[in-house]
């Protein structure tokens, strides 16, 4: 195989891994800037993936799968935010729980189950996947994928243009001052919660129905903490989170592709430079105080 | 929420008869917690029965496992001590404010140290030992140390570096295994590196009881309850604790009193990494280890000990008694696993108790309207305090 | 400008009562606010005013009572409604948040599309017409306190609220920008018919600025009145219930003190024996100089008072002075001694004890006990090398709380549990235990009932009698007046000028608090 060859390859797996990652980034993001600290990413994605795969066998719909994911990343939100942010349960301790629960369901559950393997469809770009080294990677993909086209700009006009957005980023900023505006904090939260459900739910159950066909144990296996280090590695920001995504997907491609290639890289380097990379941008950007200024706080009315 | 405010023994009898009369909100919470905890278990049976198993016969089996004979209890009390290493590691930070997530890292790190010790050092025999232990204590506690000093120096949020600090450990952990420090046939027979160290040598390990070959417990079991009373009565009864305290409860008021805040948060959360680093020396140098160093070593005794904190409400002595449940689910879960059913039912069954007893101060918080009341805040909160962000 | 008391007022709240747990904040409340007019409420701190505001802006919901917006009765159940119904509200602690613009925040609480154009014009448009230039491309926090409160003013108008309520707008302002806000006020009830509710505690401003007034004492409406036909005096009298003296107890409600003859505070006595001595003290955050090269000296037994407009550097010269913030430059004696600022508690150890300005930020901890707030400063006295000794702790406790009367259920009790006032006293008495040379009174009286703030002031002239210097940090000019022998003048972090108190007037010292020399 030619260099060429290997980079079409390594660059299509590498954007294959980022477009879970992508997904779920768009939700962690929007639930941050509302000051939503959400650890519980993991365990969206991960109860997404198993519920899509089964959901895909039972009804033998690959797409029903992953509207289940999405669902079940609806409700891994849902009760996350009425833990954290109605009933005022540390949010990380909150994740934690939630993280651990969904683990040792999945994993019972994949172990005591059986389930068909299913997958939904390629769709690829005509004359556009012909294009050298990046045709393979952007236009041929499977179909769930070029939703991102789609929510990528919904999430950063929701954000940055909404009024809805206004208010998420008013409550991550002064919860304060928003609840004196009038804004209803706990609710503003809880659906910025709900959001970055449905969209790790869709990055989790892509992960199943979508690149890999099937469901194993601990399947995500800290991609939900990889996306929220992209989102700090991004300094809350969405082109630069999305962009960290890619960076992370690329390193994950190439430490399951350089061994065959003969090429001896540290595999555990690759697998902790998200983690790395996410501490040395905390580093780098700690004292701009680039991160919403709420985040991870918990609001109470008449706490000053 | 605190360890014991400084009390004389007079006072004592009339502080626990207090809260042997919880008030109403008292009965509200308990009555809750045992409806939840029920609920929890419901949901277990549910779920067992709808996978084709026995409920009963998984009781029956993690009772077998853990409790029911000399080799179950002391297969219990050996889970126990890392456990409760772990949870008062966690009460001693949380009292200072801060809210270390990382343990399962430290841990690892902790046996790290603890095994690179352990192959290089050729010391006599009970020496060796305490070496490696005190080696693994401060492999856990330089890797807190390091998210004490990102947040020191750089502001870096001490949940978010402790929680990202793991991954890298455990990382850290499989690469170290593989190098000549701590294999030294570095390729196994297929020629593929194996994944674990060489074995410790016999004098690095904590001996069983003497005579009694069944009686696994060893030191480690003391050394988990020595340091948790002796937690509890440091933070409760001497100047530093009382340091340590307020600190937790109001950083600027403690500083402005002569404490140096920055350096003894950051201490304690080195010490609560140090007890996470132990519990891993003590899981590497246990009598049913396999004694070599793997990335798997900790398996989730981070994760679990922060959970016994957290049911625990970060009070040392009432970890003992968490710490004991939590070791009977893991020890009843091995047992159980080898029925049939698989281990990870025990994993569900922990996550709903701790919601089970989390909850409910929260949620009668909720019920009650809560509003002009003060909040109840079961943990210390402020991973980066917004007061001395503003001041420093 | 005489009010018209027309059929029907723009706004009637008829028997509000609002209660929290077994605290009544309003007792069945009357208002009756015309079109046209500036309305004062006055009322000591826990008198119900911000209670019934909150009713009114739809942030809390009334337990009975009826609201009669123009003559119809309303719900008022949210912010929005109350918003629609032309009620808004300029907040004394702003509401204004920091990561976002002007525009961002003036669009906070509309609803429907954000349109940056509309909103942009509508500051504008507000701007010009009422004079108040803001810029609505600027971040808040790049913003001065003074800008600030503009923009909450333009924010506020922009709704074009029939009914404006401000809370104690002025706490942050210089006297000429207060003229400047009055001015804006007097056109929007004047010319454009709206009416205007003005919450403030100085007796002063509520006389000079509204049309007429209502005291509330207690959660209970105790007076009203057109404030033409009143006087501070008898204004004064309703919001305490009984007869105040217009000396001290008139500085407490805002008066100024009739005459300060006392003796030996001349202001020149004793100035040689300096016990706590700033020089060139600067402090430097986020490349702002928010404290610039600072002297003053407070002398043995005298009572210095440092008087300026919120914002103006006072909170980071208690932060300094508290050992919180290390200054940039400058020194600090105590008692002659230069400290060493960056070792924690040097300050302390020196001799310097400080009720900082919000105490529960660096003052107690709440969730401690009265007997532990009361000796952590003293540790050595209470404790051997290593463990602490109970029985001292609560002798030492019990000593000082007699003494300084801190009513208190138990010395076990969480400071948590205390009155306002008895909060206050736990940090005074602990920061004047052991060998106190000079004490920092930081907004001492803020947020006390006039009972405690006369406590306060006797306390403060207690010590100073005892020898104990005392720098007095306040924003009431009323009370440095009353106190103080010695004034100096901070504005935006400089001393702006001294004077003796013989020769202060309220004009002078509102040259200096502008910056202008006096």
């Amino acid at each position: 195989m030619s260099v060429l060859d290997n980079t079409t390859t390594i660059l299509a797996s590498g954007v294959r891994l980022t477009v879970p990652l992508a997904f779920a980034a768009c939700g962690e993001y929007l639930a941050q800037r509302a000051g939503a600290m959400n650890i519980s990413v993991e365990a969206m994605m991960l109860g997404a993936a198993f519920t899509s795969i089964a959901t895909a066998s039972a009804t033998g719909s690959a797409t029903t799968g992953l509207a289940v994911g999405v669902v079940t990343g609806l409700v891994i939100g849902f009760v996350h935010g009425n833990l954290s942010h109605r009933a005022q349960i540390n949010t990380f301790v909150v994740g934690l729980v939630l993280n651990a629960l969904v683990l040792g369901l999945t994993s019972y559950l994949i172990t005591t189950q059986q389930f068909a393997s299913h997958q939904v469809g390629v769709l690829s770009i005509p004359l556009l996947k012909d294009i050298p080294l990046i045709g393979q990677a952007l236009f041929s993909g499977r179909w769930p994928a070029y939703l991102l086209i789609l929510l990528v700009p919904l999430t950063w006009w929701l954000v940055d243009r909404s009024r809805w957005g206004l208010e998420l980023r008013a409550v991550g900023e002064n919860p304060q001052a928003a609840d004196v505006t009038g804004i209803k904090v706990g609710v503003r939260r809880r659906q910025a919660l709900l959001w970055c459900g449905a969209l790790a739910g869709l990055g989790g159950a892509y992960l199943a129905v979508g690149e890999v066909g099937s469901f194993n144990q601990n399947m995500t296996a800290g991609r939900g903490y990889i996306v929220i280090a992209a989102v700090i590695f991004g300094a809350w920001r969405l082109g630069r989170t999305l962009l960290g995504c890619l960076v992370f997907g690329l390193s994950d491609a190439m430490r399951l592709a350089l061994p065959a290639l003969g090429v001896t890289l540290n595999a555990q380097l690759l697998v902790a430079a998200p983690y790395l990379l996410a501490l040395l941008a905390m580093l780098l950007f700690a004292t701009q105080h680039r991160e919403p200024a709420a985040l991870g706080r918990p609001f109470q009315r008449g706490s000053t | 929420m605190r360890a014991a405010p400084t009390m004389a023994p007079d006072d004592l009898g009339r502080r626990v008869l207090a809260h042997l009369r919880p008030g109403r909100d008292g009965w509200l919470t308990t009555s809750l917690t045992i409806v939840l905890v029920a609920v929890a278990l419901g949901v277990s049976a549910l779920l067992l029965t709808l996978t084709g198993a026995s409920p009963s016969a998984s009781l029956s089996a993690i009772w077998t496992g853990s409790l029911a004979n000399t080799t179950g209890w002391t297969t219990t009390l050996l889970n126990a001590a890392p456990l409760l290493l772990v949870a008062v590691g966690a009460a001693i930070c949380a009292s200072a404010g801060t809210f270390n997530i990382g343990q399962e890292g430290q841990v690892l790190i902790g046996g790290l140290f603890g095994a690179w010790v352990g192959l290089r050092l050729a010391l006599p025999g009970p020496m060796l030992v305490v070496v490696v232990m005190a080696a693994a204590a401060v492999g856990g506690g330089l890797w807190a140390a390091l998210s004490a000093l990102m947040y020191r120096f750089r502001g870096v949020n001490v949940v978010v570096s402790t929680l990202l600090m793991t991954f890298l450990a455990i990382q850290l952990v499989t690469f170290a295994v593989s190098t000549p420090w701590l294999q030294e046939s570095a390729q196994g027979s297929s020629g593929i590196a194996d994944a674990q160290s060489n074995p410790l040598p016999a004098d690095a390990l904590l001996g069983g009881l003497g005579q009694y070959p069944s009686m696994q417990l060893n030191a480690g079991l003391f050394l988990a309850l020595v340091a948790a009373v002796g937690v509890a009565l440091v933070l409760s009864r001497s100047r530093w604790g009382f340091r340590v305290r307020m600190v937790g409860l109001n950083p600027l008021t403690a500083k402005h009193t002569g404490v140096r805040v920055a350096a003894l948060g950051g201490f304690t959360l080195a010490l609560s990494g140090a007890f996470a680093g132990l519990a891993g020396g003590l899981l590497l140098a246990s009598p049913v280890s396999p004694n070599r160093l793997q990335a798997g070593l900790s398996d989730n005794v981070g994760w679990d000990g922060l959970l016994v904190a957290l049911v625990a409400r970060n009070r040392p002595l009432i970890a003992i008694p968490v710490s004991f449940g939590f070791a009977v689910l893991r020890a009843g879960g091995d047992f159980l696993s080898a029925t049939g059913v698989p281990y990870y039912l025990v994993d569900i069954v922990k996550a709903l108790l701790v919601l089970a007893f989390v909850a409910p101060p929260l949620l009668v918080g909720l019920l009650r309207g809560r509003r002009g009341a003060t909040p109840p805040t079961p943990f210390p909160l402020p991973a980066v305090p917004t007061k001395m962000k503003a001041a420093v | 400008m005489t009010p018209t008391t027309s059929a029907v007022p723009i706004l009637e709240l008829r028997g509000i009562t609002k209660s929290y747990g077994s605290v009544t904040a309003c007792d069945a409340v009357d208002l009756r606010v015309e079109a046209g007019e500036i309305h004062g409420l006055l009322g000591e701190n826990g008198a119900g005013k911000s209670s019934l505001m909150k009713v009114l802006l739809g942030l809390v919901r009334r337990d009975t009572g009826t609201v009669l917006v123009r003559g119809e009765e309303v719900a008022l159940d949210s912010p929005q409604e109350a918003a629609e119904l032309g009620i808004g509200m300029v907040h004394q602690h702003f509401s204004l948040i920091n990561g976002l613009t002007v525009w961002e925040n003036v669009a906070l609480g509309d609803t429907g599309k954000v349109n940056k154009q509309a909103v942009c014009d509508g500051i504008a448009e507000v701007s010009a017409r009422y004079g108040l230039p803001v810029d609505p491309e600027a971040r808040v926090d790049a913003l001065s306190a003074g800008e600030r409160q503009r923009v909450e003013v333009v924010k506020c108008l922009r709704r074009d609220p029939q009914i404006l309520i401000l809370d104690e707008p002025t706490s942050v302002l210089t006297q000429a920008e207060s003229q400047e806000l009055f001015a804006v006020l007097d056109r929007v009830v004047a010319n454009e018919g709206r009416a205007v509710i003005l919450i403030s505690h100085k007796l002063a401003e509520i006389a000079q600025a509204t049309d007429r007034v209502t005291v509330l004492r207690k959660g209970r409406v105790a007076f009203r009145a057109v404030t033409s036909d009143t006087t501070p005096q008898l204004l004064a009298r309703q919001m305490v219930g009984r007869e105040v003296s217009l000396g001290e107890e008139g500085a407490a409600l805002g008066l100024l003190p009739v005459q300060q003859t006392r003796a030996g505070h001349d202001g020149a006595h004793d100035r040689q024996q300096a016990v706590l001595r700033l020089a060139g003290l600067t402090v430097v955050q986020g490349g702002v100089e928010v404290l610039g090269s600072v002297d003053l000296t407070v002398g043995a037994g005298e009572i210095v008072g440092l008087y300026g407009v919120e914002g103006n550097g006072q909170s980071i010269l208690g932060d300094v002075l508290a050992g919180l913030v290390a200054p940039t430059e400058g020194t600090i004696e105590v008692a002659g001694n230069r400290v060493d600022v960056t070792r924690p508690g040097a300050l302390s150890k020196a001799g310097l004890g400080i009720v900082p300005e919000d105490r529960h930020h660096s003052g107690v901890v709440l969730d401690m006990s009265v007997a532990e707030n009361l000796t952590m400063k003293s540790l050595d006295e209470v404790s051997g090398r290593f463990l602490l000794r109970r029985r001292a702790t609560l002798a030492r406790a019990r000593r000082l709380a007699d003494e300084f009367n801190i009513v208190t259920p138990s010395l076990d009790a969480p400071v948590r549990s205390l009155s306002g006032g008895n909060q206050q006293r736990v940090v005074l008495a602990r920061e004047l235990s052991g060998d106190t040379r000079v004490l920092v009174a930081a907004q001492p009286t803020h947020g006390l009932d006039v009972g405690a703030i006369e406590d306060m002031y006797a306390r403060l002239r207690r010590a100073a009698d005892e020898g104990v210097g005392v720098l007095l940090i306040s924003t009431e000019l009323e009370e440095v007046m009353a106190l103080a022998s010695w004034i100096a003048v901070i504005s935006s972090g400089r001393i702006s000028g001294a004077l003796p108190v013989s020769e202060a007037t309220p004009e002078r010292l509102g040259m200096l608090v502008g910056g202008e020399a006096a």
